[in-house]
């Protein structure tokens, strides 16, 4: 075997450029898979510890969708929660909201413009002014940069804006990227709860339940007391939330990209695999003489064949690894793009490796075959 | 060491041997003379293994190898026999070294001591000092000297040679054949091709094949003629 291994090193060493070539198709594909599954294994880590961060497995969220689109305004409320309460096997019940900004007219001067609004988050990359947490009654905000262009021919900063009727100072100004969803300003947390959090609808109960309640059943009970008891029957529908909905649709969506590439992948091994035939031919051929030495000296016919499997595989092993290597380096370079981290995993090498091997197998048999099965004394007259 | 008999070979219509009947002691040393075309190459094709398909009787030390795998028979040509041809027949991206463990690689006799085997049939074509060297940086006697290495690594009864000095100078063709005929007298049998007759000289015996029939002296080729 070790004998075999070396002689297909040697031999492949032998034709250097035409074996690389034969090796790319092999090398794009395997780089291709490595990509797909590091992408789609990334992606599916951080699901998977997103769902651990939303501690679904204590909770069943209730959702309340208005009927129509023209009005957003309900959900539920104080009356609806101690309803919930007494549902079996809920312990207690806190209402929120899936929209986390409130909306409010904003105005300076003869300009007016509507906007999305919430409480100062904990860090803030501003591009002018100074950021801090605002304490008490601070009527200070901050406000995006495009909002600034809206109602401010130049500096913003202290500057007096009314929203909704109240007087705020512009106290910074920051960027919005476009990797990342923000509201067009941002008031104190004291201030926020006193004038806009009515404001949004409370279109979520959560409703945490008792260890060993039945999570299902609670849900089920839940909608069938909402829909008899809720306060905002009449102007909205109550369901069960499944929080892994938007991530299934967003697998979904990765799935069909995966299969795509997956089908490229395919199709570059299918034709690696080919090229992998037409050169083990031609190595076949060349080395008539040397099969014809071999079997003199005693190589059974599965002595040859193996030979050139081993050199097949072992071909297609080198492109594979070559292409792991390619991968690795794609893949460095996507994360630098991706909002989660592509990783590569020990199963995607393996997988890659065993792609690799069955290529070499499964296109290097018939050249293989055809070396084996040889008539002899023709084999010894070749020069 | 063998026995032929009876053994007929045609390609279609096309005789190449017509009743070849001859018979090898061990220990011999048989030279087979005839011109080109006249069958020589066949004949040792068939006494060496490599070509099953003919009519008539061949037993190599009394056992007839005509309908045995394709395993076996390899098996036997690698720990039986021992080939040696006219253009040397070497891996010209192997060196010495590695020519010559060719036949040890498929063998099971030797796994451990190889390179004991090797240095000691380096050491008997005189080659020593050269194992590191590719057959194009030999001359043409070194690189027969390597194919006779390489024949016998594995120790075989029968050696078969395929006129073994055909691309040699005369020189050099004496000292090819003082290594044949060592061998020969330590024991191993040796059936030799040839059309020179003074390399034919060396054996102990000469047949003579002309247009497919064989004889055993020069007088009953030219009485056939």
């Amino acid at each position: 075997m070790t004998d075999k291994i070396l002689i297909a090193f040697k031999s492949i060493g032998k034709n250097k450029n035409r074996n690389f070539l034969t090796m790319l198709g092999i090398i794009i594909g395997i780089a291709s898979v490595i990509c797909i599954l590091a992408i789609g294994d990334g992606f599916a880590h951080t699901v998977t510890k997103g769902m651990g961060n939303h501690n679904t497995r204590n909770k069943v969220i209730l959702q309340w969708e208005p009927t129509s689109d023209y009005n957003t305004d309900g959900g539920f409320t104080q009356n609806d929660a101690s309803v919930l309460e007494k549902v079996p096997g809920v312990d207690h019940v806190k209402l929120a909201s899936s929209i986390a900004e409130a909306g409010a007219k904003v105005s300076y001067k003869t300009k007016t413009a509507s906007i999305g609004l919430n409480k100062q988050p904990k860090n803030l990359k501003l591009v002018k002014g100074t950021y801090f947490t605002m304490t008490g009654a601070s009527n200070g905000i901050y406000i995006s940069e495009d909002l600034a262009h809206k109602l401010f021919k130049e500096n913003a900063i202290n500057r007096l804006i009314s929203v909704d009727g109240t007087i705020f100072v512009v106290q910074g100004i920051y960027h919005i990227s476009n990797m990342n969803y923000r509201p067009d300003a941002y008031v104190s947390k004291t201030i926020f709860k006193q004038l806009f959090a009515s404001q949004i609808s409370r279109d979520q109960a959560k409703l945490y339940v008792q260890p060993d309640a039945n999570k299902k059943q609670v849900g089920k009970t839940a909608v069938k007391r909402m829909k008899a008891m809720g306060e905002q029957k009449q102007t909205g529908k109550y369901s069960v939330s499944n929080p892994d909905a938007i991530s299934k649709q967003f697998t979904r969506i990765l799935n069909d990209i995966t299969y795509f590439i997956a089908f490229i992948a395919g199709i570059s091994l299918l034709i690696a695999g080919i090229g992998v035939m037409n050169v083990m031919y031609i190595t076949v051929s060349e080395r008539r003489k040397e099969i014809g030495i071999r079997r003199a000296f005693g190589a059974t016919s599965s002595d040859i064949r193996n030979q050139f499997l081993i050199e097949s595989v072992v071909l297609c092993i080198i492109g594979g690894v070559i292409g792991i290597i390619l991968g690795y380096i794609l893949v460095s370079i996507i994360n630098a793009f991706l909002p989660f981290k592509a990783d590569i995993t020990s199963y995607a090498i393996i997988l890659s490796l065993s792609v690799s091997t069955a290529v070499g197998l499964i296109f290097g048999f018939i050249p293989s075959n055809k070396a084996a099965k040889s008539e002899l004394v023709g084999l010894l007259k070749e020069e | 060491m063998l026995k032929v008999t009876d053994v007929k070979k045609a390609y279609g219509k096309f005789t190449v041997l017509e009743d070849i009947n001859l018979e090898v002691a061990d220990g011999e040393f048989l030279a087979i003379m005839g011109p080109s075309g006249s069958g020589k190459s066949t004949l040792i094709n068939i006494l060496g293994l490599l070509d099953q398909s003919y009519t008539g009787e061949y037993l190599l030390e009394d056992k007839n190898y005509q309908n045995v795998s394709d395993n076996e028979l390899s098996r036997i040509r690698g720990d039986q026999l021992g080939f040696v041809f006219q253009n040397f027949k070497l891996l010209t991206t192997y060196n010495v070294y590695e020519n010559i463990e060719i036949p040890l690689i498929y063998s099971k006799k030797a796994q451990n001591n190889k390179q004991e085997l090797i240095a000691d049939v380096i050491d008997k074509v005189g080659l020593t000092g050269k194992e590191k060297n590719r057959p194009s940086e030999l001359s043409g006697g070194q690189q027969q000297r390597v194919a006779i290495a390489r024949a016998i690594v594995n120790r075989p009864k029968l050696i078969i040679a395929d006129e073994p000095t055909g691309a040699l100078d005369s020189k050099t063709s004496k000292e090819i054949m003082d290594i044949f005929t060592k061998l020969n007298k330590a024991g191993t049998t040796v059936i030799m091709v040839t059309h020179d007759s003074e390399v034919a000289e060396y054996a102990m015996r000469t047949v003579y094949i002309r247009d497919g029939h064989l004889y055993n002296d020069e007088k009953s080729v030219k009485n056939h003629d």
